[in-house]
C-alpha cells in the first residue's frame, strides 16, 4: 500500500511528462489524496504496511518503507497540498507532471525506513524542483538554482559521511532504521556524526545562517505558486532531525542542544522581522516560512514530548496553509500581473470572496485558535518553555509579530482606498477554498485526532533523550 | 578467448585495411570488439591461466570496461582513415593484457602495447595535436622507465616478479612507490597529472574519451594487483592531492574538455579510495558509471564540435536538440554523484570502502571536494539550458546512443543491485 501511494504520483507524473493531457494530473493528485486519506484513517498504529526488499545485497541497503503515525500525517498533508495545487495552478501538463514526481519523492522520503534510501529520496527530490525552476523560472533562475544547489549539496555530503559513520562506528549490520537504533554511536564520534546530519537538515529546515538560498528560490520560481507550494513541503529538516539525527546520535545532540535552540529561536524572530518589511507576498510567505520552521525546530530541539508533538504538527499544518497561500498569491498575480503589495489596494471591494479566503488562510497562519496553526504553536510553547524559558519567550515574540506582518499587508492590499477591479472567486477556486478551509478547520478543531499517531513517537524520543534539557 | 579474438582481428584487419574502404573497416573493428565482449561474457567467472597470462575476475571486469570505451570511441569517430580504428583495436588488446597478468614484465609490455597506439592517436590532428602527443609521449616514456625501475627493485627486494609478492624493508617500499608512479601517470593521479589537460585539449574528442575510460580501466586493474600488500601513506598522499588539485583546477575552467580533464584527475583520486580495501567490486562499479557518464559527456561534446568546446558554445543546446542537452545534463549530474543517477552509487561504494578502512580524514576531504565540484558540474549541466546559439549537427545514431546511455545511467542508479552481483562474480 505504501509502495502504491509512492508510485501512483510518480506514474501519473511520468505520463504527464510524456505529454498526456493536464486533466490526468488532477486525477492522479486526487487518487493519491484519497489513497492517503484512507491510509491515514485506517492506520492501525505502529509501523504499518512495511515493505522490505534488498537494494544492494550484501551491503545492508534495503528498499524499506513503512507507515507510522508521523509518515501517515505527512502523507496526508503533502497529497492535500499537491491536490490543491493541481486544482488551482494554471500551468501546463508537464509542469504538473514534475510536481507529481516531486510528490512521489517526498512521500518516499517520509516513508523511508532505511537511512540510505532516505538519503536517496532526499536528494532525488531535488531534481524535479531543479527542473521546474530551470524550465519555468524567472530571469535570474540560473543564479537561484546555483545558490539553492550549492547550499543543499554542501549540506548533504557531510550527511553522507555521517550516514557511513553511523553504520561503521555503531556496528550495525544494515542501514535499516531499527538496526541503527539498536546500535547508536557513542562517545566523541557521536558529536561529529550529529554535526554531519545537522548541517544537511539545517539547510532544509531552514535555520538562520543557512537559509540564504530560500528568498531567491521563491522569487525566481513560476508565478503560479505551484513550485513554491512544493518548496514549502520540501522543508523537511525538522522531520529529519526528529526521525534520524536526534535518535541516532543522542549524545552528539546533547552537546549542541543549546546552540540549536538558540539558532531556532533566532530564525523565528529573524524570519518574522524580514517578513514584516517584505515588499511582495511571495517574499513575505517565504520568510514567514523561515519563522514558522524556527518555531517548529524549537519544539523538536526542546527534547520534550510536547515540544516534539507541537513542532511536527506545526510542520504538517504549515505545509497546508503556506502552500495554499502561495497558490492563491499565484492567482492574485494572474489577476493583477504584480506581486507587489503596494500596488494592490482596495481589492476587497470588487472581490470580497477572494479577500475572505485570503483572510481565512492568513488567520490560520498566524495561529488563531480553532484553526490549523494554533495547536502546534501552543504545544511547542509548552515544550520549549521546559527546555529554556528565555528562548521560548523570545521565539514567541515571533508569533505575536506574525499578526503584524500578515494583517498589515492584508489591510493595505484589500481595504485601503483606490485600486482596480479584479474578478472574484469562481469555478475551481471555490472548490479550492472549500477544500482548504475544511482541512484547516479539521486540523484546528480536532488536533487530537491528528496527534494521536505522533504521541508514541514523540514520547519515545523524549525518553531516549532523557526527558528534556 | 578474448585475447585470441582481439589479436586475430587486429592482424587480419591490418592486412585488410589496404583493400577495403575505411567505413567497412570501421564496421569490422566494431564487430571484432563486440566479439571480444561476447567472448568475455561467455567465459564470465571462469578463470584461465596460461603462463603469466591469467584471466580472473579482475581481468574480466576491467577488460569489459576497457572494451566498452573502445567500442564507443570507434563508434563516435568520423575519421576517413582506417588506421584510426586499427590503433584503437591494438590499444584494446594491450589493455586486456595489462588487466590479465600479475607478472611485472608482462605488465610493462602491455603498458607499452596500449600506450604506443595512443601516442599516435593523440597526434591525429596535426598542429596543436602534435605538441600534445609529444608531451604525452615523453612523459609516458618516463613513466615506463619508472615502472621498469620499480619492477627491477621489486625483483631485488622479493626475488619475484609477481605483483603482490610479500616483502619488507625500504627497498621494497621504494619499488612499490616507483610502480605506483608509473601507473599513476596512466590514470592521471596528482602529482603525475600535468599532461592531462593539454593532451585532453589537443587530442580529438573520441581519443580523449578513450584515454579517459579505457586507459583508466586497464591501469586501475594493474593498480589493484600492485596495491595488494596494503595501502601506504604514499597512496593517501596521491588521493589527497588528486581530489584537491583536480577539483580546484576544474573550478576555473571555461572550456569543457579541459574541465573534464581536471575532473578526471579528481575521479582518479576517488577511485583510488577503493584501493584501500582492495575491493574490485566497488572500483569496477565506479569505473562503469564513470565510463558511461564521461563517455556520454564527450559524445555530446564531439557532436557540438570536434575541436575545442568553450562552455559558451554549449548555451542553447537544449533548444537546438533536447536529447543532447538532456544527455549532457544527466551525465554531468551523474559525474557529480547526485542520486538517483548511477554515479551516486559509484561514489557511495568507494566512500564506504574508505570508511571500512577507517580513513576518515581522506573520506571527509573527498566529500568536501566533491561538494565543491558541484560548482563546475552544474556549469556544465546547466549550460545547454541557458540562452545562446549552440550549433550541433547530431547524427541520428549518436542521438539514440546518447539517449540510451542516459537512460542506463538512470536505471543503474535505481537498481544498482542488478549489476553488482555480476561484478562480484567477476570481481574476486
Amino acid at each position: 500500500m505504501v509502495i502504491l501511494a509512492i508510485l501512483l504520483p510518480v506514474l501519473f507524473g511520468l505520463l504527464l511528462l510524456l505529454g498526456l493531457p493536464r486533466g490526468l494530473g488532477l486525477l492522479g493528485a486526487g487518487l493519491t489524496f484519497l489513497l492517503n486519506l484512507y491510509l491515514f484513517l485506517a492506520h492501525p498504529g505502529g509501523v504499518a504496511y512495511g515493505v522490505q526488499a534488498p537494494l544492494l545485497p550484501g551491503l545492508g541497503v534495503y528498499w524499506a518503507f513503512g507507515l507510522d503515525g508521523l509518515s501517515a500525517l505527512f502523507f496526508l498533508t503533502v497529497s492535500l497540498t499537491v491536490l490543491l495545487g493541481a486544482l488551482l495552478a494554471r500551468v501546463e501538463g508537464r509542469f504538473l507532471g514534475l510536481a507529481l514526481l516531486m510528490e512521489g519523492m517526498l512521500l518516499g522520503l517520509f516513508a523511508a525506513r532505511d537511512l540510505l534510501v532516505f538519503y536517496l529520496f532526499f536528494e532525488a527530490a531535488l531534481i524535479p524542483a531543479l527542473l521546474m525552476l530551470l524550465f519555468y523560472g524567472g530571469a535570474e533562475r540560473v543564479r537561484a538554482l546555483y545558490t539553492f544547489l550549492l547550499f543543499t549539496l554542501a549540506g548533504s555530503l557531510p550527511m553522507l559521511a555521517a550516514i557511513l559513520a553511523v553504520k561503521a562506528l555503531g556496528g550495525s549490520p544494515s542501514f535499516l532504521l531499527e538496526d541503527l537504533l539498536a546500535h547508536p554511536v557513542k562517545g566523541s564520534a557521536a558529536f561529529w556524526v550529529f554535526l554531519g546530519f545537522a548541517l544537511a537538515f539545517a539547510v532544509k529546515t531552514p535555520l538562520f545562517p543557512v537559509h540564504a538560498w530560500l528568498p531567491l528560490f521563491h522569487r525566481e520560481n513560476h508565478p503560479s505558486g505551484l513550485a513554491d507550494a512544493l518548496g514549502t513541503l520540501y522543508k523537511v529538516g525538522v522531520f529529519a532531525f526528529f526521525r534520524f539525527a536526534l535518535p541516532l546520535a543522542p549524545e552528539g545532540f546533547a552537546e549542541v542542544q543549546g546552540l540549536l535552540l538558540f539558532l531556532a529561536a533566532l530564525s523565528a524572530l529573524y524570519g518574522a522581522w524580514v517578513a514584516f518589511s517584505a515588499p511582495d507576498f511571495k517574499t513575505l510567505l517565504a520568510y514567514a516560512g523561515v519563522s514558522h520552521m524556527g518555531v517548529a525546530a524549537l519544539g523538536v530541539f526542546s527534547g520534550t514530548e510536547e515540544g516534539a508533538l507541537g513542532g511536527l504538527f506545526l510542520l504538517a499544518a504549515s505545509g497546508v496553509y503556506t502552500g495554499a497561500l502561495f497558490l492563491l498569491v499565484g492567482r492574485l498575480y494572474e489577476r493583477t500581473s504584480t506581486l507587489e503589495i503596494g500596488r494592490y489596494r482596495g481589492l476587497a471591494r470588487s472581490a470580497p470572496g477572494l479577500a475572505a479566503l485570503f483572510l481565512f488562510l492568513f488567520l490560520a497562519m498566524i495561529g488563531l485558535p480553532g484553526l490549523a496553526g494554533f495547536p502546534g504553536e501552543l504545544l511547542t510553547l509548552l515544550g520549549a518553555y521546559q527546555a529554556s524559558p528565555w528562548l521560548a519567550a523570545l521565539a514567541f515574540l515571533s508569533v505575536i509579530a506574525a499578526a503584524a506582518y500578515a494583517l498589515t499587508p492584508f489591510q493595505k492590499a484589500f481595504w485601503e482606498e483606490g485600486g482596480k477591479e479584479v474578478a472574484d472567486l469562481k469555478g475551481e477556486e471555490w472548490a479550492f477554498a472549500g477544500l482548504s478551509a475544511l482541512a484547516l478547520l479539521a486540523l484546528g478543531l480536532f488536533p487530537g485526532f491528528f496527534l494521536e499517531g505522533l504521541e508514541p513517537l514523540a514520547e519515545a524520543l523524549a525518553r531516549a533523550l532523557g526527558g528534556g534539557a | 578467448m578474448t585475447l585470441l579474438v582481439l589479436a586475430l582481428f587486429a592482424v587480419a584487419l591490418t592486412l585488410l585495411g589496404f583493400f577495403v574502404s575505411a567505413s567497412l573497416l570501421k564496421r569490422l573493428t566494431i564487430l571484432g570488439l563486440s566479439l571480444g565482449v561476447v567472448a568475455l561474457l561467455a567465459s564470465w567467472g571462469k578463470p584461465l591461466e596460461v603462463g603469466p597470462y591469467r584471466v580472473d575476475g579482475v581481468s574480466q571486469t576491467f577488460t569489459l570496461l576497457a572494451l566498452l570505451g573502445a567500442l564507443w570511441t570507434v563508434g563516435l569517430v568520423r575519421s576517413r582513415r582506417f588506421e584510426f580504428h586499427l590503433l584503437v583495436l591494438y590499444a584494446a588488446l594491450g589493455m586486456h593484457l595489462l588487466a590479465s597478468t600479475k607478472n611485472l614484465i608482462l605488465m610493462l609490455v602491455a603498458l607499452e602495447a596500449l600506450s604506443l597506439p595512443l601516442y599516435a592517436l593523440a597526434a591525429w590532428r596535426r598542429g596543436e595535436g602534435l605538441e600534445a602527443a609529444l608531451k604525452y609521449f615523453l612523459l609516458g616514456a618516463l613513466a615506463a622507465a619508472f615502472f621498469l625501475f620499480g619492477a627491477a627493485l621489486h625483483f631485488g627486494a622479493t626475488g619475484s616478479l609477481e605483483a603482490g609478492a610479500p616483502g619488507a624493508g625500504p627497498l621494497y617500499a621504494l619499488a612499490l612507490g616507483l610502480l605506483l608512479v608509473g601507473l599513476g601517470f596512466k590514470v592521471a593521479l596528482a602529482p603525475f597529472h600535468f599532461w592531462t589537460p593539454d593532451v585532453y585539449q589537443g587530442s580529438p574528442t573520441p581519443v580523449v574519451l578513450f584515454m579517459a575510460t579505457g586507459v583508466k580501466a586497464a591501469a586501475f586493474a594493474a593498480l589493484l594487483r600492485i596495491a595488494t600488500p596494503g595501502p601506504s601513506e604514499a597512496l593517501a598522499l596521491l588521493v589527497a592531492l588528486s581530489v584537491l588539485l583536480g577539483n580546484l583546477a576544474a573550478l576555473v575552467q571555461k572550456e569543457a574538455k579541459r574541465l573534464l580533464a581536471y575532473s578526471s584527475i579528481a575521479h582518479a583520486g576517488y577511485m583510488a579510495l577503493a584501493l584501500y580495501t582492495n575491493n574490485a567490486q566497488a572500483l569496477g562499479f565506479y569505473l562503469l558509471t564513470y565510463v558511461l557518464a564521461t563517455g556520454l559527456a564527450f559524445a555530446v561534446l564531439s557532436e557540438v564540435s570536434p575541436d575545442r568546446v568553450p562552455l559558451e558554445r554549449l548555451k542553447g543546446l537544449f533548444h537546438k536538440d533536447p536529447f543532447l542537452g538532456l544527455a549532457l545534463f544527466l551525465s554531468a549530474l551523474s559525474l557529480l554523484g547526485l542520486p538517483p543517477l548511477a554515479g551516486f552509487w559509484g561514489k557511495y561504494l568507494v566512500f564506504s570502502e574508505a570508511a571500512k578502512a577507517g580513513q576518515w580524514g581522506l573520506l571527509v576531504l573527498a566529500l568536501l571536494t566533491s561538494a565543491a565540484s558541484a560548482y563546475y558540474y552544474l556549469a556544465l549541466a546547466l549550460a545547454p539550458f541557458q540562452k545562446g546559439e549552440a550549433e550541433a549537427a547530431p547524427r541520428p545514431l549518436a542521438r539514440n546512443v546518447a539517449l540510451l546511455v542516459g537512460l542506463l545511467l538512470l536505471l543503474l542508479g535505481l537498481f544498482p543491485g542488478t549489476v553488482l552481483p555480476a561484478l562480484a562474480a567477476g570481481g574476486q
